[in-house]
């Protein structure tokens, strides 16, 4: 990990003095991909059409005073493209710089069309904070501050941007913080994950009150006792889901929690007579502490939740740091990069997917309690989209990273509140999905990737270029180094092939849009035999 | 209504809807034959498609004009199929070419693939709510509905042998052009060993794209059959979609007439069920029957692949 | 203030997103810059200005409805912006729920926070309302829904919760009178969407039925698109009326379905039906017949209500008025008729404490509130699809006479 800022750089120097020369068949390739991202973004921003005029956004995207910001946008983004190395180079150095300071590298994906697409990035603050301390001491120091900033800012908000940092922003990043423990630990996709928060939030109704549903517990407990009764419900729902599917492959353990999700979703509606069907649940009893001498009841105020819910988080976060680092973790780390490897090794794989599974669900569970109590909700609030909202900020923040997804959380929810005038909330979505789709092509690693980042394993997908040596060595490099690396986050890969040098930070891909797919799997470099570098234009002949 | 009556209306309905299913299953059953990845965007092609025949058809039959008849019906519900399968045919291209081709050539794991697909599907159908309105769109009348025949006392209508009538031959046709062509070849001996036919001289990529485009055509013109019945809306695609996905898997995932098989049981299964039981159980019916053939018999019914001798 | 806004989307107060934008984590910063170069609403000075809330779904899959009672507020307010004998000028602020119960605090809380903001037309939907009402109640401010038709909304004590629509119960003996006496049913198919609104209109029907000694069946199906086998359920039956309790969406998917199976029965629906859309996609010819309830009557047809549906016109561009804009309207001036008693010293207490007294003749009713909220009295239309239109028979208590 240490040591490695300063000595990688070198091996790009020629890279940079042979742009003027690149191939014409790059420059019209990277006209092309920069028109069509600029193309695709005025039709997201332009206006809507409708079924009588199925044209008519689409025409007025490209209206004439608009069209101009969209052609000039292309050309930059062309120029950009092109100067890829330029501009990448000194980022890497920047962020390689943070990494050192520890702290989250957070350098950003070029946000196509420079229009409201493209989230903020949380950079410069952030580097000014780490850039004068160092170590492990260093990132404390950052994340206090972080943890001051999240404790101090919010009272002086108005009341609308604090209902946006409980029920959009909080609930959806303890959200994100279990779902993380799932894709982003244990490799595994979860698309019905928020059944386990509908549960818990159904849990809460169950054990708090006797009229909010027509099934009650026999007796009342104070809603804080219910944090714990709800994590363990959602955690026992995550294992009796998780014991018959687990044994599935990847996209089809994908789709049949899809399918849970459905089916939770659908009885809760449908069962009317224990859930309340689509009335919902109305009037729990609010969050209340009542200890002698301490007396307080969190009411319709957005603030108390939203304290309730950072003391949530961190608390998730710190256990959840400590069991990346545990033997737990690291069997999630060895099951997601290969599984069949990983069980030949002695890991119980069943068990620590199973363990995944009820951990994320019991985080979930928890997050249930808080909308629960917080608002009535019914059926309709645990849909589909709910659970691809969750994923994508996964994705967005980071998967594996903690204080990635949270970040994810805060900026896509963030930037959806603060444009929510701008932008309608029907259309977000569009939004989500593309940041979605870049992101697996550009950063799959996320806006801020975890420490201990290493590539997904690359497999074999048919149809994969068929192997020209740079993407070859590339391949074999990533999956050697996967296999390889239970720690290390540098592993120059033993069949890396001659030239390939380690990138000093993850994803350091900005400017040239493309360079790499994946964090610290190891570049072919410009003797690779196929240019320079696997860049966009780079297409490697079939 | 007697009971052997109704048996019959649930068994030709259940048919109907299989038809639609199959069609839509082939393409999930061809891209997961070359690339062994489930292309999750899959629904988002078939809705794109059920908007291009419908807009297409609206163009020459305008709201409240006269109900065309009897040649001019059928050169327009042609016409509609074609520019359905055609809008989906680009959709699946455009699809490939964004979502999939870049991770391919970056050697992504597999997880995101499905993540990337997550992104595309959430990303189309929400731009083409945006683009087409959030309202449900009707086919104009392209035919004057009505009973045509009575098989045990079910009555079948003209829009049903429509429809059956347009799946099967998507369906023979799909099952000549896999078993009995060139390209057909190439798509099996990708499927049986990519690298093994690369080396061979087979145009990988080029497949790829001709699998993708092949299932974009039969999604797009599925769409448009199942908006005559059931409307277009931006959200149509998803379940339909899941349902397709189930019945490739009912009838073995990778395998071209397993999928037809698979489809139509499903219909069969979900209108009896939903009859039995309740309508708004049918997608729990359907998830439930994907649940147990994954865990009991996750190789389908029929459980060959495409390429392997069946 | 003088220029017709002609977006239904209005550009609202930006000043309540600027102050987050200044403190949330730096990161956020630019963003925020890019709202705070377009914010900045100026006075023009002169009048004093009070601000009208609007929330209901302006974006998604039920849009239509709240944009119809949007556009009733919007003229509303114009109208009292041309009459310079108010003391005031008028602007709307709108926040958009989707209709949605997850979105409905949020939605609320935005509106609670501008300060200058006197009273809420809204919110639209029964469930985003049920979600936004203790927010508005805790904060004193006064909502009025020209729609949310839920029964149990007014018995869950709320503060500042009025409807001048009248609720499902009222729909819901109406249509099983109707039923009963008008189209003599002999054996009737209730089937609803389980939803919120859908489970509260058939659980009035049937309650009416059951009264009126009609033997029926209850039936619910979630929202989906292939209504065949249900249709042959329906069948089954042999009920010879059907009466679903839902949306048009699914209504239309239903009525197709069952016309195309041949079913020769009488088809209705409720108020959530009403609307052109659901003639357009079930087809005029398997649409024509279908009857549709209503505790609304129509604006277009409706003589004492055509210089409304002038206005109307005029004010959004020649749009026929739609399904809730004349009780949306109703709603704002019942605000507005508050507001200029109590002049330029109106606060949020005032008009809350004031508005119970309301009594105006109204577009659609005469707005009149019990103590608990909901309106006085209502009679329900029955609408017919005849030619392809929606065309009003009557009131039930005049069509169940003869």
């Amino acid at each position: 990990m240490s040591g490695l800022p300063h000595q990688p750089r070198q091996p790009h120097q020629p890279r940079l003095t042979r742009l003027p020369r690149l191939p014409r068949s790059r420059r019209v390739r990277s006209l092309g991909i920069a028109c069509f991202l600029s193309a695709l973004a005025a039709v997201i921003t332009g206006p809507s059409g409708d079924a009588d005029h199925p044209l008519a956004g689409i025409t007025g995207s490209f209206a004439w005073p608009r069209v101009i910001i969209f052609v000039v946008a292309a050309l930059g983004l062309w120029a950009a493209l092109l100067s890829g190395g330029h501009l990448a180079s000194p980022v890497r150095a920047l962020s390689a710089r943070a990494r050192a300071a520890m702290m989250p590298s957070t350098s950003m994906p070029p946000t196509p069309g420079g229009d409201g697409a493209g989230p903020p990035a949380p950079a410069g603050p952030l580097r000014r904070i780490a850039a004068p301390v160092t170590g492990r001491h260093g990132a404390r120091l950052g994340h206090l501050a972080l943890l001051a900033v999240a404790l101090a800012v919010p009272p002086v908000l108005s009341t609308a941007a604090q209902q946006a940092l409980v029920g959009e922003i909080g609930v959806y990043a303890l959200l994100a913080l279990g779902l993380n423990v799932v894709v982003g630990y244990a490799g595994l996709l979860d698309l019905g994950y928020i059944a386990f928060f509908a549960i818990g939030a159904y849990t809460t109704a169950y054990v708090t009150s006797a009229e909010a549903m027509p099934w009650h517990a026999p007796w009342q407990i104070n809603p804080f006792f219910a944090l714990p009764v709800a994590l363990v419900v959602a955690a026992v729902a995550g294992v009796v889901l998780g014991g018959p599917t687990l044994r599935l492959r990847g996209d089809y353990l994908a789709i049949v929690t899809l399918g849970f999700g459905e089916i939770v979703q659908l009885l809760a509606n449908n069962a009317d007579g224990v859930t309340g069907g689509p009335r919902g649940v109305f009037g729990l009893p609010p969050l209340s502490v009542d200890l002698p001498g301490v007396r307080y009841s969190w009411g319709l105020n957005p603030l108390p939740y939203y304290y309730l819910l950072v003391v949530l988080i961190v608390l998730v976060m710190v256990v959840f740091g400590r069991w990346e680092r545990s033997r737990t973790g690291r069997a999630w780390t060895a099951i997601r990069q290969d599984e069949v490897a990983a069980e030949a090794t002695g890991v119980a794989t069943i068990r620590m997917k199973l363990l995944a599974f009820a951990v994320g669900a019991s985080v979930s569970g928890f997050a249930g309690v808080v909308l629960a109590t917080k608002q009535f909700f019914n059926p309709q609030s645990f849909g589909l989209q709910a659970s691809l909202l969750v994923l994508t900020i996964v994705i967005f923040g980071g998967m594996g990273s903690r204080l990635g997804v949270v970040f994810g959380a805060l900026v896509l929810q963030g930037t959806a509140f603060l444009l929510r005038d701008t932008v309608p909330p029907a259309d977000r979505f569009i939004y989500f999905g593309a940041v979605v789709v870049l992101m697996m092509i550009f950063r799959p690693s996320g806006l801020l990737p975890p420490r201990r980042h290493r590539a997904l394993p690359r497999q074999d997908v048919p149809g994969t270029p068929a192997i020209p040596a740079a993407a070859g060595a590339g391949l074999v490099g990533a999956a050697v180094g996967a296999t390889a690396g239970a720690g290390q986050d540098s592993a120059l890969a033993p069949g890396a092939a001659p030239g390939p040098a380690p990138l000093p930070a993850p994803g350091a891909s900005l400017g040239s849009g493309a360079s790499l797919g994946s964090g610290d799997a190891p570049e072919p470099g410009p003797g690779a035999g196929t240019g320079p570098g696997v860049g966009p234009g780079a297409e490697p002949a079939l | 209504m007697g009971s052997a009556e109704q048996i019959s209306q649930l068994t030709i309905d259940g048919l109907m809807v299989g038809a639609l299913y199959a069609v839509i299953a082939l393409g999930y059953t061809l891209v997961y034959g070359v690339l062994q990845l489930i292309n999750f965007a899959h629904s988002e092609v078939f809705m794109l498609g059920a908007f291009g025949g419908l807009f297409a058809s609206r163009a020459l039959v305008p709201d409240g004009g006269a109900t065309p008849s009897g040649l001019a019906s059928a050169g327009l519900v042609l016409f509609g199929l074609g520019v359905g399968a055609l809008a989906g045919a680009t959709a699946a291209y455009a699809l490939e070419r964004c979502a999939y081709r870049p991770l391919r050539r970056r050697g992504a794991p597999r997880l995101a693939y499905l993540i990337s697909a997550i992104g595309a599907s959430l990303f189309a159908f929400n731009l083409a709510g945006k683009e087409f309105g959030r309202q449900s769109v009707p086919v104009p009348e392209l035919f004057t509905n009505g009973t045509v025949l009575t098989v045990f006392g079910a009555e079948i209508s003209t829009q049903s042998l429509v429809i059956a009538a347009s799946a099967l031959m998507m369906l023979l046709a799909v099952d000549h052009l896999v078993a009995g062509t060139r390209l057909g070849q190439s798509i099996r001996a990708v499927a049986q060993d990519a690298e093994c036919a690369g080396l061979m001289g087979v145009d990988v990529q080029k497949i790829i794209v001709a699998t993708f485009v092949l299932g974009g055509l039969l999604a797009g013109a599925g769409g448009f059959l199942y908006a005559m019945t059931f409307n277009a809306s931006y959200t149509m695609g998803f379940v339909p979609g899941i349902k397709a996905f189930t019945a490739a898997v009912l009838g073995g995932i990778g395998n071209v007439r397993g999928a037809v098989i698979g489809g139509l049981l499903l219909g069969l299964v979900e209108s009896f069920g939903g009859y039995l039981f309740d309508a708004s159980y049918k997608n729990v019916i359907a998830f439930a029957v994907l649940v147990a053939v994954l865990l009991v018999r996750p190789s389908g019914l029929l459980g060959t692949r495409l390429g392997r001798p069946a | 203030m003088t220029a017709t806004p002609r977006t239904l989307r209005p550009r609202s107060t930006r000043t309540s997103a600027r102050r987050p934008v200044a403190a949330m984590v730096a990161g956020l910063a630019m963003v925020g810059g890019l709202l705070a170069a377009c914010g900045g609403d100026s006075d023009d000075g002169g009048k004093k200005e009070y601000l009208i809330g609007f929330q209901g779904p302006l974006s998604g899959e039920s849009q239509q409805l709240g944009i119809n009672a949007y556009n009733g507020v919007l003229t509303a307010v114009e109208l009292a912006n041309q009459d310079s004998s108010l003391p005031f000028t008028l602007r709307i602020v709108a926040s958009d729920d989707q209709g949605q119960p997850e979105q409905g605090p949020t939605a609320a809380q935005k509106l609670i926070d501008n300060s200058d903001l006197m009273a809420v037309v809204g919110p639209v939907f029964s469930g985003a309302t049920k979600a936004s009402e203790p927010l508005y109640s805790q904060a004193g401010l006064l909502s009025v829904s020209p729609s949310a038709t839920n029964p149990t909304l007014t018995d869950l004590n709320f503060t500042s919760f009025y409807r001048v629509i009248a609720p499902d119960t009222v729909q819901g003996a109406g249509a099983a009178e109707y039923l009963a006496k008008a189209v003599r049913a002999k054996r009737v198919y209730s089937l609803d969407d389980r939803s919120e609104y859908g489970t509260g209109l058939s659980g009035a029907i049937e309650r009416g039925l059951e009264r009126a000694r009609v033997p029926f069946t209850h039936d619910g199906i979630n929202p989906t698109k292939d209504y065949t086998s249900q249709a042959t359920k329906i069948m089954a039956d042999g009920a010879d009326a059907v009466y679903y309790s839902g949306y048009y969406p699914e209504f239309a998917l239903l009525t197709k379905a069952l016309r195309g199976k041949g079913y020769d029965g009488v088809i209705l629906s409720g108020d959530g039906s009403n609307d052109d859309q659901f003639i357009r996609q079930a087809g005029a010819a398997n649409a024509e017949g279908t009857l549709i309830t209503c505790p609304c009557s129509d604006a277009n047809s409706d003589p004492a209500a055509a210089g409304f549906v002038a206005d109307y016109k005029k004010v959004n561009s020649g749009l026929k008025p739609g399904t809730y804009s004349g009780e949306a309207y109703d709603a704002t001036n019942a605000i507005i008729s508050v507001l200029r008693e109590q002049g330029t010293g109106a606060s949020r207490e005032s008009v809350l404490s004031a508005f119970g007294k309301v009594d105006l003749p109204g577009v659609t009713k005469r707005i009149r509130f019990q103590r608990n909220g909901d309106v006085e009295g209502s009679t329900v239309y029955v609408y017919q699809v005849k030619d392809g239109q929606r065309t009003v028979l009557g009131p039930v208590s005049t069509l169940v006479k003869p």
